[in-house]
């Protein structure tokens, strides 16, 4: 596999290349100095390069070499492990690229800087990953470009008005390589046929570990020995059993191992291989002279349970990144879009993302919605399950707006399209959720680095173990050292962390709770103090009818109904307050609208006046009713005629779904909440006392909102933030952890640590616990590896622990640690939603919703 | 006990065929949802042929 020793007997023989054109055989064996490819007989593709000549199979190949020759990257041939893949001549599919990033959607700043997420073919080792990273980078234009090596994503930021991304991923192809934007398809694709491989390593090392300690059990069981033939046979059976899992199954941790080193680097599968590789050979060595000990059984034993242990972590780690995958997958790929509403019926099918703003297009039963837009026709109810975490459907009517990626459940709705392809509410939100996947959290970083130190330890210790037994009794060294490399459990501490974290991510994820910066969830694990906005936070934002008084002849509901035939045509909150508040269906007409006054029509042969109570009277001269003082948190309206006051309405903001939960939930883990609003003192103190929050500010700019969060600071608090608004932006920064809900402005999204997709404050809650919960698990998990490998090790080196009890404990410390992490993974549903029910009834018999007392 | 060594070579051919055997399950895809077909033996068609709604083609 190693190419560099070929390299170099290439170099140093200096073939005749005239002769070998004509003779035949010896070309056939001639590979390309490029991608290790057959090179045909007549091949003339030749470059001299590192000082030597080199041939290629093909144009291509040559093309690719001058290429990274001519940027002097020559490095590349020498670091490589594998050759590189064969670059193919295929038409120029890149430039469609262009169209999706020129229209400005990927927009990441103010200005021509665009970001995008790419998916690269072709990176086999770290070496490629650093040549195209290298290659790129120069590019005039590349501000940004990191490959995740081991997801194989990179992340791009360029400049549009200097270099185009189909230029970029034609770079990438001119050194050999393929960049495609990310596709989440495409993506699903490489895991599926990763864990296809995983699965399959895993059961031949399970089903081989089976049938070699099968042939081991003799040895151990029988008090005399076996007879010296049988004994022979047994172990020739197990070495054949053995080859497979050595060569195959534990592939993965040697090539690891190798990868490891060459970048000079301790990872966890350096000991795994050395311990492996060492006990193989010995036991093979052994098998085949026909004396000493052997250790299959260990070492397959040792293998298939790690393999299992990695099987475990990569399933866990599959269904974190689904829930969180999901986002970007269910937009449709293409719409219905009508050639020219309203005039004909006549609709052709266009890619979702080549619709604009301002399209109209048909969704029928059963399809995703392909675009954010508004309702045209059509009543139905849609399932935003995957925007907001809520199964429930609900209800559509016209001029409700609907999101792209939520599924359309009961009959056909037309749509006016807002916002198309990557401007999506959905498509902002996955990619902001990539961004924060592509950066490591600190806590892992701390565990990698952790972890590296260990494995530097560890191989000390073991060495030292092996040198002091070679002067005791040189016949157990190799047993003492296979114990010590194989129960060291590097694999739980560095599986401890990221293993947690991918777990409650994902959880959280699925409940629509969103952690956009790496260390959001760590420091939401800290906070001891949450500052919760009024306006659009802690209150829905929205008018609402609170009550409704009849001061008349008329009944309440009539009244209502009166009200609403009013004000049928009116966009104004109030109006919308009260049409959703219900009322028969009864018709108005010379309805006039007063700007700041009200609204007067006839209904059924009478003339209404609706609006300020002064504005009201004036049409009848009755004095106002004596309670009728104004309550300063409430909003009040009046119906009358010219007989006299009918009803008072009085209008008021409620409190937002959940609200009153998230406080008792916070108050009950100990963390104390305030709220803080620009609104007036009164109108703040009763949401407070609603919400059952005793401290805040009232009348705050954003400036003392911010000053206020500094202070608690000050105090030695870990602050987190709800906001919404653009006015919330300083103390969303200002705090250290912040969050925004779903309908906050996309800037206040883009600056939060964590995005609350769902409307539901209890979600709030639930990130909190969450958070909590991680980190419990996280310091758990960092604990058990700690204590676990402090105990063992010791004892392994002192001789106690049989190889096969070291693959045992290490293995079982791995699964220890990764189903303890997949614990997370029930987060915010069924127990967590158990534990809040019961709070959430009492708190619904109290106090309801937000309620004034009078107008 | 010669007949130890017919057996063992055999179980090590043995384990070697029931290795290709899931090798060719799992490139197959029958690993791929493990999930999925354990609900769609309660969710499948035949509770279409017993609804009202949908009166048997055939009869049954």
């Amino acid at each position: 596999m190693p190419v560099s020793p070929r390299a170099f007997a290439a170099a140093s023989t200096a073939r005749p290349l005239e002769r070998a054109s004509t003779d035949r055989a010896s070309t056939a064996l001639e590979r390309c100095f490029h991608c290790g490819e057959a090179v045909p007989p007549a091949a003339r593709w030749r470059l001299s390069l590192d000082g030597a000549q080199r041939t290629f199979c093909c144009a291509g190949c040559l093309g690719v070499a001058q290429t990274i020759r001519a940027a002097g990257l020559c490095d590349f041939y020498v670091q490589r492990t594998e050759h590189a893949a064969t670059p193919s001549d295929e038409h120029d599919p890149w430039s469609q690229y262009d169209l999706v990033t020129t229209d400005g959607a990927r927009g990441s700043g103010a200005d021509d800087r665009r970001e995008i997420y790419l998916l690269l073919e072709g990176i086999r080792c770290a070496a490629c990953a650093w040549l195209v990273e290298t290659y790129v980078r120069r590019l005039a234009g590349v501000v940004e470009f990191d490959i995740n090596f081991a997801t194989r994503r990179a992340r791009l930021v360029w400049a549009v008005s200097q270099i185009s991304l189909s230029s970029v991923l034609r770079a990438v192809v001119e050194i050999g390589y393929r960049a495609y934007p990310y596709d989440a398809q495409r993506r699903e694709a490489l895991a599926r046929r990763e864990g296809r491989k995983l699965l399959t390593r895993t059961a031949v090392a399970l089903l081989a570990m089976m049938q070699v300690m099968m042939f081991s059990v003799p040895g151990y069981v029988s008090s005399d020995g076996v007879e010296p033939d049988y004994q022979r046979l047994l172990d020739w059976a197990s070495l054949v059993l053995t080859l497979p899992v050595v060569l195959y199954c534990a592939m993965p941790f040697f090539s690891g191992a190798l990868r490891d080193l060459r970048i000079r680097r301790l990872g966890m599968d350096v000991p795994v291989a050395l311990g492996v590789g060492a006990a193989f050979v010995a036991s093979a060595w052994a098998t085949v002279a026909g004396s000493g000990a052997v250790y299959f059984d260990s070492a397959t034993m040792f293998i298939a349970l790690l393999l299992v242990a990695r099987y475990v972590e990569f399933r866990a780690r599959e269904r974190a990144g689904a829930a969180i995958e999901a986002l970007a997958r269910e937009r449709p790929h293409t719409a219905e879009r009508f050639a020219n509403y309203p005039a004909s019926d006549r609709t052709e099918c266009v890619a979702a993302s080549r619709l604009t703003p301002g399209d109209v297009v048909q969704v029928s039963t059963g399809a995703s919605i392909p675009a954010d837009g508004e309702v045209l026709a059509g009543c139905s109810s849609v399932e935003e399950a995957l925007l907001n975490g809520e199964s429930w459907p609900r209800a559509k009517a016209p001029g409700c707006t609907v999101l792209a990626g939520s599924v359309n459940r009961e009959s056909p709705l037309i749509v006016r399209v807002t916002a198309a392809g990557d401007s999506t509410a959905a498509a902002a939100l996955s990619r902001l959720v990539a961004r924060a996947a592509e950066a490591r959290p600190r806590a892992a970083r701390i565990a990698d680095r952790a972890a590296a130190w260990f494995v530097a330890a560890l191989l000390i210790f073991a060495a030292g173990a092996a040198l002091a037994w070679w002067a005791i009794d040189p016949s157990r060294v190799l047993i003492v050292t296979f114990a010590v490399l194989v129960v060291s459990c590097p694999c739980a501490l560095s599986l401890a962390t990221p293993a947690a974290l991918a777990s409650a991510a994902g959880a959280l994820g699925r409940r629509g709770i969103l952690a956009v910066r790496p260390d959001a969830l760590e420091a939401l694990s800290r906070v001891t103090h949450l500052v919760i906005d009024k306006t659009g936070t802690l209150t829905s934002g929205a008018i609402r009818l609170m009550a409704v008084e009849a001061t008349g002849s008329l009944d309440r509901d009539r009244a209502l109904a009166i009200a609403a035939a009013l004000e049928r045509g009116s966009a104004h909150p109030i109006a919308t307050a009260v049409r959703n508040a219900g009322g028969r269906a009864m018709s108005a007409g010379e309805v006039v609208a007063i700007q700041g006054q009200g609204v007067e029509g006839v209904v059924e042969g009478r003339r209404y006046r609706f609006g300020r109570p002064a504005w009201v009277g004036a049409l009848h001269d009755a004095p106002l009713p004596v309670d009728a003082v104004a309550d300063a948190t409430a909003i009040c309206v009046a119906l009358g005629d010219s007989s006299g006051w009918l009803a008072r309405f009085s209008f008021g903001e409620a409190l937002r779904e959940g609200a009153i939960e998230l406080v008792a939930a916070a108050r009950n883990t100990g963390i104390a909440v305030s709220l803080v609003s620009g609104d007036r003192l009164p109108v703040v103190e009763h949401a407070a006392q609603l919400a059952g929050i005793a401290q805040g500010v009232s009348d705050a700019t954003p400036e003392v909102k911010r000053a206020f969060i500094a202070e608690r600071q000050r105090e030695g608090h870990v602050v987190a933030m709800i906001g919404d608004g653009i006015n919330d932006a300083p103390s969303l920064a200002q705090a250290d952890v912040s969050l925004a809900l779903a309908d906050a402005s996309a800037l206040t999204q883009w600056t939060a640590d964590i995005v609350v997709v769902s409307e539901d404050l209890r979600d709030v809650g639930r990130a909190l616990d969450g958070a909590r919960r991680t980190f419990r698990v996280i310091r758990q998990n960092v604990a058990w590896a700690l204590v676990y490998n402090l105990i063992a090790i010791p004892l392994a080196a002192a001789g106690y622990v049989h190889p096969l009890a070291a693959a045992v404990g290490m293995s079982v410390s791995s699964i220890l640690v990764v189903a303890n992490a997949s614990r997370l993974a029930r987060i915010g549903s069924d127990a967590a939603r158990a534990a809040s029910e019961p709070r959430r009834a009492v708190a619904e018999r109290k106090a309801p919703e937000w309620k004034s007392s009078t107008c | 006990m010669e007949i130890l060594y017919l057996l063992i070579p055999l179980s090590v051919v043995l384990a070697f065929v029931i290795g290709a055997a899931f090798w060719w399950a799992v490139s197959s895809g029958q690993f791929d949802d493990l999930e999925g077909p354990a609900h769609r033996i309660l969710l499948d068609d035949d509770s279409g042929r017993d609804s009202r709604r949908t009166p048997p083609d055939g009869g049954d």
